[in-house]
């Protein structure tokens, strides 16, 4: 969260001091492709899954290529292990996409593994599941930024969390508002983490960065992250908002669990939500 | 055994110059008209062929046998004064110059002394011209000599609007400037668009690029020393200007006259005021107070106290804001304990900090970090004879690091305290050094320069299972340190030599050798460094970064001195040069050890110069071809690369005229070659992102970068009895409005209405340019002598 604050800002103070920009043609000088691994375990029914794609060109536009032969395994710390089968129901929009075969719910303190094989390539990757706290409860108000200047015509209000945090242990957060079931970020290169380092006990009413209007459902959700999830995520939002390296770090792909080479990232986490009628 | 053997005729040197019956004649050297004193007059005995330069304080002394010499004192902008002196005993005599009257080229004077470009055994040495600077095009017309250092040889450019500099292959930490001695970290106004320095109380900046004294030291790759003047000690003196961006003012004038004297200035941005007015909620203003007192107390007695003090303040949305700032202080003392040994005592503070914050009952905060430094130097020269002039001196630092502190700023804020743990260290530097001459075409300058570096308690060192490892930074103990304790000590000897041999009066070839070694680092991982970036010294984890570096040269006079020309060579070599691991975490981090990187740098270049000091057409132009790769392991997979300001060709050409009295026409053109930037080689999906696909690192350069700026002087021809005289600056700013490169990112790619295009898979590279064709205008006032 505050590393975020501060490039964003660092990045807007420079296009806000820039008179222009202008479109500008990059020339790859390599076409390299790479394995991206997008894997989640959670402790709620139906939230597992593996997809697996590969790097597309820069230019490149609609989907990236997806891998649907590769073998997909997770794992426990039991020695429980469970196969992922590939897009089982033929959806035309989950090629590339692994479920379980065996519906299993991640359990908190345990630790996963995942295992890909790709034509003999293995790629691997364990994370922990990690105690998430419970959102308390959620309350609206109007934003008074978006009644100045309406992003959205009409949504004019904000969601405030009330989330008890515990201080005597080390928590990392990812954070996913939903307006009406769908996934809505204020930008579409945000990011919302945070550690717990600077946070205090009590969360009482900070508002979320989505908007929303009368008659809209919000949904918060809150994962925990293990440090390494964290640091994943946190680099993710760096390359994505990053200004190329002036006054910022110079790009560089974000750290990850998974062995080999591959790209993304192994979640495990658990998950609080709560929802709210804006009326 | 060579080196014994040159030892030893050194010794021998000495005692056989001290046998003879020798009178020192010393003194210091003062402008007629406001009785500052003038650093870098020449003072030569033609008879004898010796010579020496006034000091940093105005200050020469030079022995020589007893005798009747004709002395010629001169110094460029100012007509030569011919002494004739009769020697029977050691003399003082303080020598005032005054300016030159128009035409300089008619002077013709047999004998002439060397000029500094081919006699001095310093190389690698730019001084910045003050009169020439204020002819010249500035961007919003204000005048900045940290711009006109971004155009000597072998300094690179990160780009336009930024104070930052990189000088032969050291990055943007490597420069140690300093204001009337005392350190300024951060020397930008504005991120850089404009430096701290005000021009009109600026009486003399100088960059070392090379064969750097051994009276120096701490930082690697350039030392940038700016001094302030004392003030006019005769008569009152008002400057004034109200320029596009900034307006400023400057008063001086005698407390006592010829005895004291005393400057104030104060610049100031002031579009927030109009801002304010039109009930504009976003703030940006900064401003430089500088101010300085002296007391000549007696001829070996004089005292200066002077004062910096500037900041930059930034407010959003009246809630959210941020503030940076350098303040320093510097009290000398000079003395002189006889004929021939000057010393110079300075007490020096410097602070530099910085503050952001939001208010705001929920999410207010207040984060703060600041560097505090108290230095004492005793330096002292002494002039042996006419063969040799001894430098030495002792200096002792003492830094506090603070990188910061996070508040809440009201009880129901959802932010906990957090506090960076405090560093401290103990900086002590040992020198000594002699010039000396040789032959009438050998000159030396050599000396040793001992670093002592402490870091020290109060301190609590942790210990990892992995010191490396940036992600599960698991640590496995702590150490702890009590106050004033050593954590770590760092010892190391800086060697330094610089050679000349003149072939005649109008050439010579120079060789340098320097060691450097710094203490205090920088950790910023772009390639401009942000106020927000914090210092950290040596310690349990970080190392001295070392530098190496050798130069030679050919250095040329054409014309009578009119043209000076050069052409120096380097290769340098770093060591623990000090990066970051990739995706590095600079900022707020208790376990910033981790993501410490150290390696190797190595750069290696040519400089070519062309410099005309006087006359109606002055100027410079400079080339500077030059290589720059680092290989750090863990650093972009531990391969090399090329350094984030490692630009191979620059040009750089800067020339006034003076059409007559009333016109003043200047230009300046740069160009380089784009600086490297690390761009995707592709894409990837991951969730609702579409995340740039990086490999290597500074794979790719940006466009070249070029501009040319024009300015016009007008000096209205008016009634000449009147005490006050105006004058006008206009300046265009890239005159053919090239768009030159800043930086590129990516995003999703979006239509002109900044909506997103399609599905979102689709992105675009953006180039950011800064500054278009900027014309400005300054009114310059100035009220002399009441």
């Amino acid at each position: 969260m505050k590393t975020r604050f501060l490039n964003i800002f660092i990045l807007s103070l420079a296009i806000a001091l820039a008179s222009c920009d202008e479109p500008f043609k990059l020339d790859p000088k390599q076409t390299v492709e790479k394995v991206v691994i997008e894997g989640l375990v959670t402790d709620q029914p139906n939230r597992q899954s593996v997809k697996l794609s590969k790097t597309n060109s820069f230019y490149s536009t609609g989907p990236s290529p997806r891998i649907s032969n590769a073998v997909v395994t997770v794992s426990d710390d039991l020695g429980k292990t469970v196969n992922f089968i590939h897009n089982p129901r033929n959806h035309r929009d989950s090629v590339g996409i692994y479920i379980p075969e065996e519906a299993f719910t991640g359990e908190i303190g345990r630790t996963y593994k995942l295992r890909v094989d790709i034509e003999g390539e293995i790629f691997e990757a364990e994370d922990m599941l990690a105690q998430v706290s419970k959102i308390d409860s959620l309350s609206y108000e109007i934003d008074e930024d978006e009644v100045d200047d309406p992003e959205v015509e009409g949504k004019i209000y904000e969601v405030l969390m009330y989330i008890k945090e515990p201080k005597d242990e080390v928590n990392f957060y990812l954070i996913k508002f939903y307006r009406n079931g769908v996934l809505t970020l204020y930008d579409n290169n945000d990011i919302y983490i945070s550690d717990d380092e600077i946070l205090a006990e009590n969360i009482d009413g900070v508002a979320g960065p989505t908007i929303y209007g009368i008659g809209d459902e919000a949904k918060v959700e809150l994962y925990s992250l293990s440090r390494r999830g964290y640091v994943f995520y946190s680099d993710l939002s760096n390359i994505l908002n990053g200004d190329g390296g002036m006054f910022g770090p110079v790009p560089s792909s974000p750290r990850t669990n998974l062995s080999n080479g591959a790209l993304g990232f192994f979640q495990v986490s658990a998950i609080q939500s709560n929802t709210i009628k804006v009326e | 055994m060579l080196r014994y053997l040159l030892v030893l005729t050194f010794l021998f040197q000495f005692f056989t110059a001290q046998s003879q019956e020798k009178v020192t004649l010393n003194g210091y050297v003062r402008d007629a008209g406001n009785g500052e004193e003038l650093i870098g007059v020449t003072v030569f005995i033609p008879s004898l062929k010796a010579g020496t330069v006034t000091n940093d304080y105005g200050f020469y002394a030079i022995t020589v046998p007893k005798g009747t010499y004709d002395i010629q004192y001169s110094f460029v902008g100012y007509k030569i004064e011919n002494v004739k002196l009769e020697l029977n005993g050691n003399t003082s005599r303080n020598i005032e110059l005054s300016t030159e009257a128009e035409q300089m080229d008619e002077v013709v004077i047999e004998a002439k002394p060397l000029d500094e470009n081919v006699a001095s055994v310093q190389m690698s040495k730019n001084t910045v011209n003050m009169t020439q600077v204020k002819k010249l095009p500035a961007l919003f017309g204000e005048v900045d000599i940290i711009k006109n250092i971004q155009m000597m040889p072998g300094v690179i450019t990160a780009g336009e609007g930024t104070s930052a500099f990189f000088v032969r292959g050291g990055s943007g930490d490597q420069n140690l400037i300093l204001i009337d001695e005392a350190p300024v970290y951060d020397p930008s106004h504005l991120f850089g668009l404009f430096s701290v320095f005000n021009a009109d109380v600026i009486k003399d900046s100088e960059i070392y690029r090379g064969g750097i004294p051994a009276r120096y030291g701490g930082r690697l790759s350039s030392i940038v020393d700016v001094r302030t003047k004392d003030g006019n000690n005769k008569c009152y003196e008002v400057n004034g200007g109200i320029g596009t961006l900034a307006s400023r003012v400057a008063i001086e004038g005698p407390i006592v006259k010829d005895k004291s004297s005393f400057i104030v200035s104060g610049r100031r941005s002031y579009a927030d005021l109009f801002l304010r007015a039109a009930g504009e909620d976003n703030i940006v203003y900064f401003y430089d107070i500088n101010a300085k007192v002296n007391l000549k107390y007696n001829n070996n007695n004089r005292f200066f106290l002077s004062f910096y003090n500037g900041r930059d303040v930034f407010k959003f949305g009246g809630d959210f804001g941020f503030n940076w700032g350098n303040m320093t202080g510097t009290f000398r003392w000079n003395h002189l304990f006889n004929d021939r040994l000057f010393m110079n005592t300075s007490l020096i503070a410097s602070n530099f900090d910085y503050k952001l914050g939001l208010d705001d009952a929920i999410s207010g905060f207040e984060w703060t970090s600041n560097l505090q430094e108290l230095s004492l130097k005793n330096d002292l020269s002494y002039a042996l004879n006419t063969k040799n002039e001894l430098s030495f001196g002792y200096h002792l630092t003492g830094r506090s690091f603070s990188p910061g502190h996070i508040q809440p700023t009201s009880g129901s804020s959802f932010f906990s305290e957090l506090k960076l743990e405090k560093m401290y260290a103990l900086d002590h530097g040992i020198y000594v050094s002699n010039q000396q001459k040789v032959s009438d075409k050998f000159m030396l300058d050599y000396g040793l320069r001992l670093s002592v570096f402490q870091n020290v308690g109060t301190a609590d060192v942790y210990l990892y299972r992995d010191p490396k490892d940036n992600v599960q930074q698991d640590r496995t103990d702590t150490l702890h340190y009590d106050a004033w304790q050593t954590i770590k000590t760092y010892v190391n000897l800086e060697p330094r030599l610089g050679i000349r041999y003149a072939l005649d009066e109008k050439q010579s070839i120079k060789v340098s050798y320097n060691r450097m070694v710094q203490n205090t680092h920088l950790l910023a991982s772009g390639t401009v460094p942000v106020p927000f970036n914090t210092w950290n010294p040596s310690s349990y984890y970080l190392k001295p970064q070392l530098a190496d570096q050798i130069a030679g040269g050919y250095f040329r006079n054409f014309n009578n001195n009119m043209y000076e020309f050069s052409i120096e060579g380097y290769y340098k070599d770093f060591k623990n040069v000090t990066d970051f691991a990739d995706n590095a975490q600079l900022f707020f981090n208790d376990d910033l050890s981790t993501e410490f990187r150290q390696g190797d740098s190595w750069s290696y270049g040519a400089e070519l110069m062309l410099n005309k000091k006087q006359g109606k057409l002055i100027g410079m132009a400079t080339y500077t071809w030059s290589k720059t790769m680092r290989e750090i392991p863990g650093v972009n997979q531990g391969k090399e690369f090329p350094a984030n300001h490692d630009r191979r060709n620059v040009v750089n050409i800067q020339a006034s005229y003076d059409l007559n009295e009333k016109w003043t026409f200047g230009a300046a053109f740069t160009y380089s070659t784009g600086r490297p930037i690390t761009l995707p080689e592709g894409k990837y999906e991951f969730g609702t992102y579409n995340p740039d696909h990086i490999t290597d690192r500074n794979r790719y350069r940006l466009p070249d970068f070029h501009r040319l700026d024009l300015s016009v002087t007008l000096n209205p021809r008016k009634n000449l009895s009147r005490k006050w005289k105006g004058q006008w600056v206009f300046s265009v700013y890239n005159a053919y409005n090239r768009q030159n490169p800043f930086t590129v990112y990516t995003r999703t790619k979006e239509d002109d209405d900044g909506n997103v295009v399609g599905d979102g898979t689709e992105k675009e590279a953006r180039l950011i340019y800064l500054f278009p064709i900027l014309p400005s205008v300054t009114y310059n006032i100035k009220f002399n002598c009441f």
